[in-house]
C-alpha cells in the first residue's frame, strides 16, 4: 500500500515519520510519498525547522520558500532510507490539508500520517488545524501524531 | 495488519534516491517526483489567480480611503491626478515583472537592490524602508476603516476600532485564514463590486442629463499653480496603488512565472489604474468637490446623493460594509508582509533571532506578529494624539508616510532593473520598455521630492520608523547569536532569508 507522510518542516512531522517506521511493517508498504506544503500567501510560506541552522540560508541563488520545503521533505524522507518501501518526495503548495488528502486521493493512499503539532488552547480553541481537516476529510485511515504530553511535577 | 491495497504507481519514472547532503550540492536537480503530478500542479497560483490578487491588494488600499484628500489638493479635476500616479505605479510595475521573471525565487526590493548594488548598508534601509511603508499604511488603512466603521456605528472612539481591527487581524493571520486564494478572490470582487456601484450611479446620474462635465477640469487650488497641486494629488493617489510590490511574494508559486506574472501584475495594475479614473470621476460629477474633501469617508458621499431610485440609507450601510471589506482584505496583506520581513532579516541576524520563531502548530512567525502589531497600535496612538500639521488627518499623514518610503524603494528598484540588465537573462525574461522606466524613475524621484518639500513632518515619521528598525539592528548586533551560514556576513540577504520577501 501506499502511504503519504506529510511535512509542514517541524520537528514533530519528523518524529510522526519516525513513529511510523518504529511499528509499520515495511514489506506491506509499497510506496511513502513524503509531502511538504507550502502556503503561498502565509506570512512564511514554509519553514523548515529541520535543517541545521546554518544551512538554511546556505543556498544563495536558488533559495526561497519552496529550498526550504524541498529540504524538509528530504530530511523526512531520509527516515525511510534502507527501509524498504520505495520513497517520493513531493512539494505542493496551496493549503495544506486539502493538498494533503488530494495526494492521498490520487496515489490511492493505505494510510495519511500526520504531525499535531500544539498541545494548549491554540490546538483547542482554533479551528482549522491540518491534522484536524485531514482527518475529517482523508480518503484513508489517518495516524496523527500527538507530541507527547509535558512531564508534570507530581506532587 | 495492513491489507494489500491497490497501488497506482507514480508515472514509472524511475527518479534516483539521493541524500540530502547532495541535494545542497545541485540544488535544481532535486529529486522531488515531478512526473508523479498529472496536473502539472506543482505551484498552485494561476495567473488569473495573480490578477486578482494584484487587483484586489491594489484595489482596497486607496479609493475607499483616500479619495477626499485627493479631491481636495487638486479640485475637480482629481481624476487627472489618479491617472499619473496610476500610470507612474504600472510603470514601477513592469520593472517588478522584469525582476521576477529574473529572479523568480527572490521575489522583493531589498533583494533586486542587493543584486544591483552589493552595498548591505543600502539593502538594510530598503529592508526597513519596506518594513516601515508597511507599518505606516497598516495605520493609514485602519484609520479609514475606522471612517467608514463610523458611519454605521458612531459611537466607540476612532482610536479604539483602529486599535481592534488591527488586533483582529493580527489574530486572523495567526490562525491562517488569510491564505485561501478562494477568499482572497471573493474580496476582490466585493471591493469591485462597491466601485461598480460608483461608476452605476456616475452613469446614472450623466444619463439623467444632470452632469456637468466642466468640473472634470476645474482646479482648486488656491494660490498654487495647477501642476504643483497634481503632484500633491499624485502624492496621495499613489498610496491608492500600493500594495502591488506584495505580489512578487506569490511568484515563486505562480504556474509559468515569464508569462503570467508580468501580465497578471501590470494588467491588474492597468485595471485598477482605469477604475480609479472612472471612479474618480463618477464621483466629481456627482459630488461637489467640497462635500467629498470635507468627508472621512468620501465615497460614501456618492451613494448618498441618492442618484439610484433605491434606499439611502440600506446603500449607504451595504456600501460602507464593502469598503471595510475592501479596506481589511488590503490591511491583511500588509499585516502578513510586515513578520514576513522580520523572518528574513532575523535569518541575516540583523534583527534579533526570535523574529525568526515559528509557532508549533500554526507555523506562523508569531512573535513578529505580534511586534508590528504592536508597532502599528503605537503608530495610531501617537499620529491620534501628536500635534495637528495643518489639521492633516491620521489617514492622510500615515499615507504620506508610507508614499515617501514607498516612492523611494520604487525608485531604485527601477535603478536596479536597468543595472541588472544584461544579466541572468535569458529568452523568456520579461524585458520592461527602458524610456518608460526612465519616465517611471523621474515620476517617483520628483513625486518624493515634492512630498518631503510640501511636509517636511513626514521625514520624522520616517527617521522614528527607520529607527525602530535600527534599534533592533543594535540589539541583535551587540546582544544577538549568529543564525547566518557560515561564510555570509551579517546584512547579506539570501533567497532564503528572505524567502521570498
Amino acid at each position: 500500500m501506499h502511504v503519504v507522510v506529510a511535512t509542514d518542516g517541524s520537528q514533530q512531522s519528523l518524529r510522526a515519520a519516525e513513529q511510523l517506521t518504529s511499528f509499520a511493517d515495511p514489506t506491506k508498504i509499497t510506496d511513502i510519498s513524503v509531502v511538504g506544503v507550502i502556503r503561498p500567501l502565509a506570512a512564511v510560506a514554509f519553514a523548515d525547522d529541520l535543517a541545521p541552522e546554518e544551512r538554511r540560508r546556505a543556498d544563495l541563488e536558488t533559495g526561497g520558500f519552496r529550498k526550504a520545503a524541498e529540504s524538509a521533505v528530504e530530511t523526512v524522507a531520509a527516515v525511510f532510507d534502507d527501509w524498504g518501501p520505495k520513497v517520493h518526495k513531493l512539494v505542493r503548495s496551496g493549503s495544506p490539508a486539502n493538498e494533503i488528502i488530494k495526494l492521498a486521493d490520487q496515489v490511492s493512499a493505505g494510510l495519511v500520517v500526520v504531525a499535531a503539532g500544539g498541545r494548549g488552547i491554540s490546538d483547542t480553541v482554533l479551528v482549522g488545524s491540518t491534522a484536524q481537516r485531514v482527518q475529517h476529510y482523508a480518503p484513508c485511515p489517518v495516524l496523527v501524531v500527538r507530541p507527547a504530553p509535558r512531564r508534570r511535577s507530581r506532587k | 495488519m495492513w491489507d494489500t491495497t491497490p497501488v497506482v504507481r507514480f508515472g514509472g519514472g524511475t527518479t534516483p534516491h539521493r541524500k540530502g547532503a547532495q541535494i545542497v550540492a545541485e540544488p535544481r536537480t532535486l529529486s522531488i517526483d515531478d512526473e508523479s503530478d498529472e496536473g502539472g500542479l506543482r505551484r498552485s497560483i494561476t495567473g488569473r489567480q495573480l490578477f486578482f490578487y494584484t487587483l484586489g491588494d491594489v484595489l482596497g488600499s486607496g479609493i475607499y480611503v483616500l479619495i477626499g484628500l485627493v479631491a481636495a489638493a487638486v479640485g475637480g479635476a482629481f481624476w487627472i491626478a489618479f491617472a499619473v500616479g496610476v500610470s507612474v505605479a504600472a510603470i514601477t510595475g513592469t520593472a517588478y515583472a522584469e525582476l521576477v521573471t529574473k529572479y523568480p525565487q527572490a521575489a522583493g526590493a531589498a533583494l533586486y537592490v542587493n543584486k544591483a548594488f552589493g552595498s548591505k548598508v543600502l539593502t538594510f534601509l530598503v529592508t526597513v524602508s519596506f518594513l516601515s511603508a508597511s507599518f505606516a499604511a497598516a495605520g493609514s488603512l485602519a484609520g479609514g476603516f475606522a471612517s467608514y466603521f463610523a458611519t454605521v456605528w458612531s459611537a466607540p472612539p476612532a482610536l479604539l476600532i483602529t486599535l481592534l481591527f488591527i488586533l483582529f487581524l493580527s489574530i486572523v493571520n495567526f490562525i491562517g485564514i488569510t491564505e485561501s486564494v478562494v477568499i482572497n478572490m471573493v474580496m476582490a470582487f466585493i471591493e469591485i463590486a462597491g466601485l461598480v456601484i460608483v461608476l452605476v450611479i456616475g452613469i446614472w446620474f450623466i444619463a439623467q442629463g444632470d452632469a456637468d462635465f466642466g468640473v472634470l477640469t476645474e482646479f482648486d487650488t488656491g494660490d498654487t499653480n495647477w501642476g504643483l497641486a497634481i503632484l500633491a494629488g499624485v502624492a496621495l493617489s499613489f498610496f491608492a496603488m500600493t500594495g502591488f510590490e506584495n505580489t512578487a511574494n506569490v511568484a515563486e508559486e505562480t504556474i509559468d512565472p515569464h508569462r503570467s506574472f508580468p501580465r497578471s501584475l501590470v494588467g491588474g495594475m492597468i485595471t485598477a489604474g482605469v477604475i480609479y479614473v472612472l471612479v474618480s470621476m463618477a464621483a466629481a460629477l456627482t459630488v461637489p468637490t467640497d462635500t467629498l474633501a470635507d468627508s472621512d469617508a468620501a465615497l460614501l458621499e456618492v451613494v448618498r446623493t441618492g442618484i439610484l431610485p433605491i434606499s439611502s440609507d440600506f446603500m449607504t450601510t451595504l456600501f460602507s460594509i464593502i469598503a471595510m471589506i475592501a479596506i481589511t482584505n488590503t490591511t491583511l496583506v500588509a499585516i502578513v508582509t510586515q513578520p514576513r520581513i522580520l523572518y528574513g532579516m532575523a535569518n541575516e541576524d540583523v534583527v534579533p533571532g526570535m523574529f525568526a520563531k515559528i509557532h508549533p502548530t500554526r507555523r506562523s512567525p508569531w512573535i513578529g506578529l505580534v511586534f508590528s502589531g504592536i508597532v502599528v497600535g503605537v503608530l495610531l496612538v501617537v499620529g491620534t494624539y501628536a500635534p495637528k500639521v495643518e489639521g492633516e488627518s491620521l489617514v492622510e499623514r500615515l499615507a504620506l508616510v508610507t508614499v515617501v518610503f514607498l516612492l523611494f524603494i520604487y525608485a531604485l528598484v527601477i535603478v536596479s532593473c536597468l543595472k541588472l540588465r544584461g544579466h541572468d537573462e535569458d529568452d523568456r525574461t520579461f524585458r520592461a520598455s527602458t524610456p518608460l522606466l526612465l519616465v517611471g524613475l523621474v515620476g517617483n524621484l520628483s513625486i518624493l521630492a515634492w512630498s518631503v518639500y510640501d511636509d517636511p513632518t513626514s521625514l520624522l515619521w520616517c527617521a522614528g520608523l527607520v529607527g525602530v528598525g535600527l534599534v533592533l539592528f543594535l540589539v541583535e548586533y551587540f546582544f544577538g547569536t549568529r543564525t547566518r551560514p557560515a561564510g555570509a556576513e551579517r546584512g547579506e540577504p539570501t533567497a532564503r532569508s528572505r524567502g521570498g520577501l
